[in-house]
């Protein structure tokens, strides 16, 4: 089979961070400061990316500018020829260092806020952090830079999503992501308390689209209904092996965040093999990537070149098999799982409140926004 | 939304910049793109000829003028329609500003 060029690399350069929140998508197991990749290693990565036709460096974490070398890395991504993208929670930023960044050719900047509530916003991250992020995102408006404010929306907060949206409004990014929270790590474990209603999340949809036509030329708005809700699974990742590729911060390759939960696979490592082999060759990247490995319904389905048979992760994590049908699509013969969990949620009981991420876990949630990748206007 | 006037200045947005994509074994031809924050336009033909101009000092007016001359068999208007509404959706997207 012909593979195409990568087109993203998610550059997880810590897994260090200040933040705990319900909903962090970062592995439960997570890699020790102690392994992490040096810094002259992360630059021959990103030279190793850019020669692979990649277009874009996403650096994530944990919080990316928990490490000290991260203007350098940005500069070796720029140096590249790499898109670069900092995802950040923003503790950690003062305007000197985002001078810096931006000196280094840092092309666009994201933030997260968990809330327009200040109480609400740092109870789910388990950390104040919300009035710096309100401080940074005015700096940033100083600065000739692309912005993005990401929500992630749940459960708890959706009922204010119009208080929400108008809060991000007023911080003038270019784009805002309404991103609702996705299953897997600490918001599976959370799920109950997270899942919104199908009356909440029809209020959402309103409120999403009232805002797109208010806000259009100014803020694009970008927005998915939660898989749990859809008629198909989302397009995880664009396909396994096929747009994206993601190193954590100890160099382990990964196809997406969550694929080390599927047993049996095998990840390379960037400190022992290329990213083009690894890309190419290695049995990982392979496993999922095409139409072979697929079952029924989804091997005879129109819809196998939209979504690639939805996300292993998550089939493994509800079904206990990886390459069973997404249970979030509703052709898929385990969808009764998916549809247990909107009973419960819609069932009117009182849930329980989420439980914050352990103490040492960090807090982003850079996975909702980068399931999907697009490389074409819809 | 408007579409542009005929003096407007249409460039590309902030955090949008063009990139090249890479020969691949797959043998289809590299294409010219604008990269943005979570992706990349691939541009050929058309779209590329007009975003080629959009760079902040040609007025739509004279990018319109342009590519009529270059496609002087096509119904003049009719590129000013399709060109009009080009801008007009990638400024939606946050690609273009006029």
């Amino acid at each position: 089979m012909m593979i195409p060029n990568p087109l993203a690399l998610i550059a997880e350069i810590t897994h260090r961070c200040p933040l705990h929140c319900v909903y962090c998508s970062n592995p439960l197991e997570l890699a020790a400061a102690s392994s992490e990749l040096t810094t002259e290693e992360w630059v021959d990565i990103l030279q190793q990316a850019g020669k692979l036709g990649m277009l874009h460096a996403h650096f994530t974490g944990g919080e990316p500018l928990a490490r000290p070398d991260l203007t350098e890395l940005i500069a070796g991504a720029r140096t590249a020829g790499l898109y670069t993208n900092l995802i950040t929670s923003g503790i950690g930023l003062t305007e000197a260092r985002l001078q810096e960044l931006i000196d280094a050719g840092l092309d666009h900047i994201q933030i997260s806020f968990q809330d327009s509530r200040e109480e609400a916003a740092n109870w789910i991250a388990g950390a104040k952090a919300h009035a710096h992020k309100l401080e940074l995102s005015r700096i940033i408006r100083q600065h000739k830079i692309a912005f993005t404010v990401n929500l992630v929306v749940h459960r708890q907060n959706i009922d204010h999503l119009d208080e929400m949206i108008a809060f991000i409004e007023q911080l003038a990014p270019e784009r805002m992501e309404i991103a609702h929270a996705q299953y897997y790590g600490w918001a599976l474990r959370n799920r109950a308390a997270l899942l919104p209603t199908r009356a909440q999340l029809e209020k959402a949809v309103e409120a999403v689209a009232v805002a797109e036509k208010r806000l259009a030329g100014r803020i694009r708005v970008d927005s998915v209904v939660p898989d749990y809700y859809a008629r198909f699974p989302k397009a995880c990742m664009g396909g396994w092996g096929r747009r994206l590729m993601l190193i954590n911060p100890a160099g382990k390759v990964l196809p997406c965040h969550a694929a080390e939960v599927i047993p049996g696979l095998e990840f390379e490592n960037v400190r022992h093999q290329t990213l083009e082999f690894i890309w190419n060759e290695s049995s990982s990247f392979q496993r999922f990537r095409g139409e072979e490995w697929m079952p029924e319904p989804c091997r005879s389905c129109d819809q196998r070149t939209e979504d690639f048979g939805g996300c292993r992760c998550q089939a493994l994590l509800l079904t206990g098999n990886a390459t069973a049908t997404d249970p979030a699509c509703s052709l898929a013969p385990a969808h009764h799982i998916v549809e247990a969990a909107l009973a419960e949620a819609n069932s009117g009981a009182a849930v329980s409140q989420p439980v914050p991420a352990a103490s040492f876990v960090q807090l982003q949630q850079r996975a909702a926004n980068l399931w999907s990748y697009r490389t074409n206007p819809e | 939304m408007p579409p542009p006037e005929d003096s407007a200045q249409p460039r590309l947005a902030a955090g949008c910049r063009w990139g090249a994509e890479k020969e691949n074994k797959t043998g289809s031809k590299p294409a010219r793109v604008i990269l943005y924050p979570e992706g990349a336009l691939r541009l050929r033909d058309t779209g590329l000829l007009i975003l080629e101009r959009c760079d902040g000092q040609r007025t739509f007016g004279e990018i319109i003028a342009e590519l009529q001359a270059t496609f002087g068999d096509a119904d003049p208007e009719k590129i000013r329609g399709d060109i009009s509404q080009f801008l007009e959706q990638l400024r939606h997207k946050r690609i273009v500003d006029y």
